[in-house]
């Protein structure tokens, strides 16, 4: 997809040489409790991993680690070759414009319309003139037009964002993340807070989208079933530690059943 | 009635274990009744109304038959006739449109600069803009506080008082106006927009800033946006308030209408009085028109949800159903404009707001070349010579212990005067804002919400005068100055703190009563639709619904104002109402500026008093 400046190609680092994301011995506490404890994992470039689990089990904490919004208590986060907790500020914002993440509860800028909202994904590249000029007179409207046409909502360019459907807002923050042209997207809970039918076709635009485009993609996801039709690879988080990692096709039922019992009182273990 | 009880005897059998429900249900009742301990703000604050009431002295003079000067009876009747009667004549139309030009360039030009000066003043007090562009000094923080403390002094001094300041620095100068307007609002602008700022929701911001980008681009992209339509709503209601202000310094020579009706008021001139009273009721009332329509068209919040938000303790609502439905209305036809247009075309533009935009420019540009300050004395060495000189007559401040008990008892009769203001105040705004909402007696209105409007206007009629006219009521009080209104007050009352209460909350209550009667436009009407739909009379619904939904804002609304009208007793204290006013006044035109350092002071520390008290009680509405 050349259509999106890529700032990935003017990078010196080979990424297909380097894993997406590695995480060792990676352990995070909010005061004393454990929120995750002692993950290890690698996510090659081009994989599709869905992290899955009952609420709680620290998936959402695991993606705000990997994008950088916290930094781990323990152990090394690398993203891209780099490792997240020994860089400089300017240098975290560097691999932070490789990393797009989409939220449950979107986050946009309600009160902008949506081609501002698309091209908020321009924005660790635009300087800062360009961004304010860009508010008065919105600029580069063709390839923001463009992603609105792939995400399948191209009449609503000019809508005020508050007045769209939920869908219809998770469709242009996913148009963000586009233009944005990360080389990693990560997805908190993206289809949490649609209905069957928006879920699907929501998914069905990861799956696709990451496929032609090449990109690495990390979704937390509610619902296994998702998760084994749309991913190629399942991780269970448990309590905040990997109860298991495995290719889609090899995940069984057992292995479900494991991750959503119900919790056994610690005492009662020992 | 009756079967209510048999279904209880049917249901409830005691000797089985509804015994427990009742000790639970008993011990949930005790705590009900229990007087909570923040409630006892409100005890202490009607002792305080009643102890400002027997000072101010008219208990004794009431019981001895002497509160009213029944000599200055001819005069209130020469003045309320004179009101059917305003003089029309050419040559003083031409001064009163000469006058009203003038208030209102002071009233624009005052906004323009308050408006710039808070809006930097907010952002760099904000906490938001501090944290977001150097993430990792969080000691710099405090330089976000540190302006902010900067701007609570000349936040807590009256417009006047700075004007008197001014005049002693420039000479009859209009930068004398302008700067007494800018430099408070600025202040008081600069605390709103910082507090809108910080209560913005930050989700988007962080969102983009861990995306990578630059903390500048995240902040305007990510937050300004968002806190947008509040910074607007709000600089509207600025300009309001600088209009009335701009009419009150008037009165201390800025020219305009304030002047000139102080001239026809001394001279005893009261066809002219009506004239010029007509003139500033036409021109505020204009403006409060025009901003509100401004306001619902941009889908901005109103002022009372406004101020309330910016102190967060207190109950507001998000987005009123009216306001949003207007949007949505507003948002389909603009869809509508957008799909026809071609799709990868501009946005279609909103012309009527793009001409506002351009005939607000103008009026900018015209104010101020009409005003002709003087610009260059800032730079010349004149005025901060003088400053320099006022600076050091004040620095020995000592005061003696007599002059402190005068303080002391100046203080008490300030405190009172401004807790009768507002009492008055907001009793009477909040009766009359019932009456000016014009969704409360109509059919179809928040009362009756299930009948239908009756076909014939005239039916109606009556209920649509009602509405006007306490509207027009509301208007007249707060179209006139505070002072203006004391010096009427001083017909039939002896001068002291009571006609300057009076005054202050006649001023008051129009603001209240205004304010107050958009927040019961903006009310929800589901609740009261769920009241009526099982069958609750008119006068139930009130007290069920509308009242309880109402009165904690209008509450909290109201204990703000409280400290506004602490600041304004200082503009009453001018013509004769007594308090640290008017000693303020006396200072300043004597020169004695060591007095005026240590009578401000006073006067600052009991704003802030005021303020600490109002925010306590103000937590006990949450």
């Amino acid at each position: 997809m050349s259509f999106y400046r890529s700032s990935a190609a003017q990078s010196p680092l080979r990424y297909d040489t380097v894993p997406a994301l590695e995480l060792s011995r990676v352990s995070h506490q909010f005061g004393k409790f454990e929120a995750l404890s002692d993950i290890s994992l690698r996510v090659e470039a081009g994989e599709r991993v869905a992290l899955v689990g009952s609420s709680g089990a620290g998936k959402s904490t695991l993606l705000r680690l990997m994008n950088g919004t916290l930094m781990p208590a323990s152990g090394e986060i690398w993203v891209l070759g780099q490792r997240l907790d020994r860089l400089s500020h300017k240098r975290l914002r560097g691999v932070q414009q490789q990393m797009g993440t989409i939220y449950q509860q979107f986050h946009l800028i309600n009160s902008l319309r949506v081609v501002h909202n698309v091209n908020a994904g321009h924005l660790g590249r635009w300087p800062f003139w360009k961004a304010a000029a860009s508010l008065l007179y919105p600029l580069d409207v063709k390839i923001a037009a463009r992603a609105l046409e792939q995400v399948g909502i191209p009449e609503k360019l000019f809508a005020r964002t508050d007045q769209l459907s939920g869908g219809e807002q998770q469709r242009v923050a996913l148009a963000r993340v586009l233009v944005q042209n990360p080389a990693l997207i990560l997805a908190d809970e993206p289809i949490a807070s649609l209905d069957p039918e928006l879920s699907r076709s929501m998914m069905n635009l990861l799956r696709d989208l990451t496929t032609e485009l090449g990109k690495t993609l990390i979704v937390s996801l509610h619902s296994v079933e998702f998760a084994r039709s749309h991913c190629d690879r399942l991780i269970g988080l448990r309590q905040g530690q990997i109860l298991f990692d495995a290719p889609a096709t090899q995940v069984s039922d057992d292995m479900l059943e494991a991750l959503y019992q119900r919790d056994v009182p610690a005492r009662s273990q020992s | 009635m009756t079967c209510w009880r048999l279904s209880i005897n049917a249901t409830f059998q005691p000797g089985r274990n509804h015994d427990f429900v009742v000790m639970q249900s008993s011990r949930y009742l005790a705590s009900g009744r229990r007087m909570e301990r923040r409630s006892l703000w409100w005890v202490a604050f009607g002792l305080a109304i009643a102890l400002a009431l027997y000072s101010s002295g008219i208990v004794q003079s009431a019981i001895q038959g002497e509160l009213l000067n029944l000599g200055g009876w001819s005069l209130v009747q020469r003045f309320l006739a004179a009101s059917l009667h305003p003089d029309l004549s050419s040559e003083f139309v031409r001064l009163t449109l000469n006058a009203t030009g003038v208030t209102l360039a002071f009233a624009v030009c005052g906004t323009v600069l308050s408006l710039g000066l808070g809006f930097v003043g907010g952002i760099l007090s904000s906490e938001v803009w501090w944290q977001t562009l150097f993430p990792t000094r969080p000691a710099l923080r405090y330089l976000g506080q540190g302006v902010q403390f900067g701007l609570a002094i000349p936040r807590a001094i009256h417009e006047l008082i700075w004007g008197l300041l001014f005049v002693n620095l420039f000479g009859l100068d209009p930068l004398v106006g302008l700067l007494a307007i800018a430099l408070p609002f600025g202040a008081i602008v600069a605390k709103v927009f910082s507090d809108i700022l910080d209560e913005t929701p930050r989700e988007p911001l962080h969102a983009l800033i861990h995306s990578g980008v630059p903390p500048l681009s995240a902040w305007l992209y990510g937050l300004l946006p968002q806190a947008l339509p509040n910074l607007l709503s709000y600089s509207f209601y600025r300009f309001e308030c600088s209009l009335r202000a701009a009419a009150v310094l008037g009165i201390i020579g800025a020219g305009g209408l304030g002047y000139e009706i102080f001239l026809s008021l001394q001279s005893l001139r009261y066809e002219q009085l009506w004239t010029l009273f007509y003139a500033l009721i036409l021109l505020n009332g204009s403006v409060d028109m025009a901003s509100a329509a401004l306001r619902h068209r941009l889908g901005a919040p109103t002022r009372l949800d406004l101020n309330l938000k910016s102190r967060s303790d207190i109950p507001s609502q998000e987005l009123h159903p009216h306001e949003s439905d207007n949007l949505q209305r507003q948002e389909a036809a603009r869809t509508e404009r957008v799909a026809r247009s071609a799709l990868m075309g501009r946005p279609s533009t909103d012309w009527s707001l793009i001409g506002a935009a351009g005939a607000i420019a103008l009026l900018i540009i015209l104010c101020f070349s009409s005003i002709g300050a003087d610009w260059g004395q800032l730079m010349t060495a004149t005025p901060w010579e003088r400053l320099g000189a006022i600076a050091q007559e004040t620095l020995p401040m000592t005061v003696s212990r007599a002059e402190l008990q005068t303080l002391a008892r100046l203080a008490g009769q300030t405190l009172s005067m401004s807790l009768l203001a507002i009492a008055i105040a907001s009793f009477g705004g909040i009766s009359l804002s019932f009456l000016a909402a014009h969704n409360f007696l109509q059919p179809g209105g928040l009362l009756f919400p299930s009948r239908r409007t009756e076909p014939g206007i005239f039916k109606n009629l009556r209920r649509w005068l009602m509405v006007g006219l306490s509207r027009l009521f509301l208007l007249l009080c707060r179209a006139i100055p505070a002072p203006i209104w004391a010096l009427v007050c001083l017909f039939v009352l002896f001068p002291g703190i009571f006609p300057g209460a009076i005054a202050l909350a006649i001023h008051n209550l129009g603001i209240l009563g205004r304010l107050m009667a958009e927040g019961v436009e903006n009310l929800d009407a589901k609740p009261l639709q769920a009241l009526k739909a099982q069958g609750t009379t008119a006068p139930l619904v009130f007290l069920y619904g509308v009242l309880p939904l109402c009165l904690p804002r209008f509450l909290a609304y109201s204990l703000y104002r409280w400290e506004v009208c602490m600041r304004e007793t200082v503009i009453v204290g001018l013509v004769g109402a007594g308090g640290l006013g008017r000693l303020l006044t006396e200072q300043l035109s004597s020169f004695d500026y060591s007095g005026v350092m240590v009578t401000l002071s006073f006067f600052v520390a009991l704003t802030f008093g005021v303020d600490w008290v109002s925010r306590q009680m103000g937590r006990s509405l949450r």
